[in-house]
């Protein structure tokens, strides 16, 4: 036996396509999952992310493309994937008249738990949701909105999925709440696969291996936060606070990366200091060299030093944005 | 056909949970109680062709189109309401299991109803042993016939409801659908009731199935065999396949609606 040999992902997706009528949903989509990685799905509204989503938990068929999840072709068994994975739908509807443990008992028979182990599953999945006995004895329907959703996140958790599905978990949800939702897939890291969409930037930075950003049906971009940010980043940024004059400052900086810009100045304090921002194109090494000659000159007072990573949100708006772009583009060329 | 006993336990719970069901059912009965109790007390002097017993199979039947509804408006439209149909088409269970399990559900429920209607001529047996002689009650073939025809109807009746129910998102609407689609269908089988029949020799295979088409007409006079204990096997089957008619198509829409 090979020991070399790489797992096979849990899901395998390529030149996936989609149309509703005329509109095209998804554009031949390709990617991939690994075991226990936990993968983000990004993009405006519209972008194709809940299609791709349904589709992988088999509830509609592609239009061309293979997709494989779990071992399974959905092409040809769109049904038996089902066994395998654990799907949270768009808004989580869930039947009002249920109790909370009633109705995790529907679905776990549902999904073809017994005896003992659905009992064992039932108590397992509300304890990994936080939810304590008290609300497992109340109707869902009187339920808040953050606890509904631990609901459906119970429920796509009963039957020991390999891939869970989580389309938009935490809309809607307080800090506190999307924190308790962040805190459970930390629980399952590495055990089960995640696919999570969510328009919450700092959700899916917090929380995900891997992103996937869709715009128009389309990837526009792949990878994990520090590949995004070399890929759509192409300088560093870095703030000081200092007392002393623009020219100076820029002058010892510049001495360093000539290339270094001044992108703003904000007053700070009634004593005169400023926050200065500057962009440098090269990168993190010659703003770590910055700093250390600005410690070595005695005339240099800086009193706090910061080095900005760009955010997720940044790395959205430019990928989405270059889409954008190229779709106006084709517009115009289409008008003309 | 995994979670078909689930989702059938599951609707059944649901049906009898809800009061709407209670109510149609209290007074569906109540009202057929009385129109039993006057039929029976005044049949003598009647010449009504069919038995007591067969009548009440057929104020069961006619009286259908008001509680059919209730039992199976909710089914699909309010899960398509809700947004839930999603949710419990994300378990391991496929469209037709959801769509039997559904159906078979209000089906029983539908048999449990009709099983209490039976009650009120075992009541007579019981207190008014004499009368009930005189009315055939005693008649093991009648109560064979007529609990088939009964039952061949309420399938293909509460497959009827289901379909109507699976092709809206409002409750009213699918009650007022299943209404109507099963008033027009009691309509065909009385005004074609004692026509004459120019289709029951059978000679080959396109005749037998032209005549179980065509069995909705005469359905009434096909009810006067059942109640003698004459079992047609042409209504049996005719039946049978407007209750598979139905169900495909309910199961066909879920489809739709996946897709």
């Amino acid at each position: 036996m090979n020991s070399n040999a790489k797992p096979l992902p849990i899901v395998e997706v390529v030149n996936l396509c989609k149309n509703y009528g005329l509109i095209q949903a998804l554009k031949g989509i390709s990617f991939s999952i690994g075991k226990g990685e936990i993968v983000g799905f990004l993009g405006p509204n519209g972008a194709g992310k809940s299609t791709t989503l349904r589709i992988l938990s088999g509830l509609i068929p592609a239009d061309s493309g293979e997709a494989r999840v779990c071992g399974v072709d959905l092409a040809e068994e769109g049904g038996e994937v089902r066994q395998h994975i654990g799907y949270l739908a768009e808004n989580n509807p869930l039947p009002e008249d249920f109790r909370v443990i009633e109705y995790l008992n529907f679905r776990a028979s549902l999904k073809g738990l017994k005896g003992s182990r659905k009992k064992n599953r039932i108590k397992s999945v509300l304890e990994v949701c936080d939810l304590e006995r008290r609300v497992s004895e109340r109707k869902i329907g009187n339920l808040s909105k953050g606890y509904r959703q631990r609901v459906g996140i119970a429920d796509s958790l009963l039957a020991e999925p390999r891939l869970v599905i989580l389309d938009e978990p935490t809309i809607g949800l307080d800090p506190q709440q999307s924190a308790t939702t962040r805190k459970m897939m930390e629980k399952l890291r590495g055990e089960v696969s995640f696919i999570l969409s969510s328009h919450i930037l700092s959700e899916v930075e917090a929380c995900c291996d891997r992103m996937i950003i869709l715009s128009h049906g389309q990837i526009v971009a792949e990878g994990t936060l520090v590949e995004l940010q070399a890929k759509y980043i192409s300088s560093v940024s870095f703030e000081l606070v200092s007392k002393n004059r623009k020219i100076f400052l820029l002058k010892v900086i510049r001495d360093i990366a000539p290339d270094c810009e001044l992108i703003k100045i904000d007053p700070v304090e009634i004593d005169g200091k400023r926050r200065f921002a500057f962009a440098c194109p090269n990168d993190e090494q010659s703003v770590e060299e910055i700093l250390k000659k600005l410690l070595e000159i005695h005339e240099v007072d800086v009193s706090e030093f910061r080095i900005c990573r760009p955010d997720l949100e940044t790395i959205f708006l430019r990928a989405t944005k270059q889409n954008w772009k190229e779709r106006d583009l084709r517009g115009r060329g289409r008008i003309s | 056909m995994q979670g078909f006993p689930v989702i059938l336990r599951q609707e059944l719970f649901g049906l009898f949970v809800s009061p709407a069901t209670y109510v149609a059912s209290f007074y569906f009965l109540t009202l057929l109680s009385f129109g039993f109790r006057f039929f029976i007390e005044g049949f003598s002097d009647t010449d009504w062709i069919l038995p007591p017993l067969a009548s009440l199979v057929l104020g069961l039947l006619f009286g259908s189109p008001a509680l059919i509804p209730f039992l199976t408006m909710r089914s699909f439209a309010e899960e398509r309401r809700l947004g839930t149909l999603e949710t419990l088409l994300s378990a391991p269970v496929s469209n037709l299991t959801v769509v039997l399990g559904k159906w078979a559900a209000c089906y029983l429920f539908f048999v449990l109803i009709s099983l209490a209607a039976f009650c009120f001529p075992l009541i007579v047996c019981l207190f008014f042993p004499v009368q009930a002689s005189s009315r055939g009650f005693n008649n093991s073939e009648q109560w064979f016939g007529c609990g088939l025809y009964l039952l061949v109807f309420g399938a293909s009746f509460s497959a009827i409801g289901i379909f109507s129910s699976s092709i809206t998102k409002n409750q009213m609407v699918a009650g007022m659908l299943t209404f109507t689609l099963l008033t027009l269908y009691l309509s065909l089988m009385t005004i074609s009731f004692a026509e004459a029949t120019e289709y029951a020799n059978g000679d080959d295979f396109s005749e037998f199935i032209f005549a179980c088409v065509g069995s909705m007409f005469q359905g009434l006079a096909k009810m006067q065999a059942f109640s003698l204990g004459v079992i047609d096997l042409q209504t049996i089957f005719h039946q049978f396949s407007v209750l598979f008619y139905f169900l495909f198509l309910a199961s066909l829409k879920l489809d739709c609606i996946t897709k």
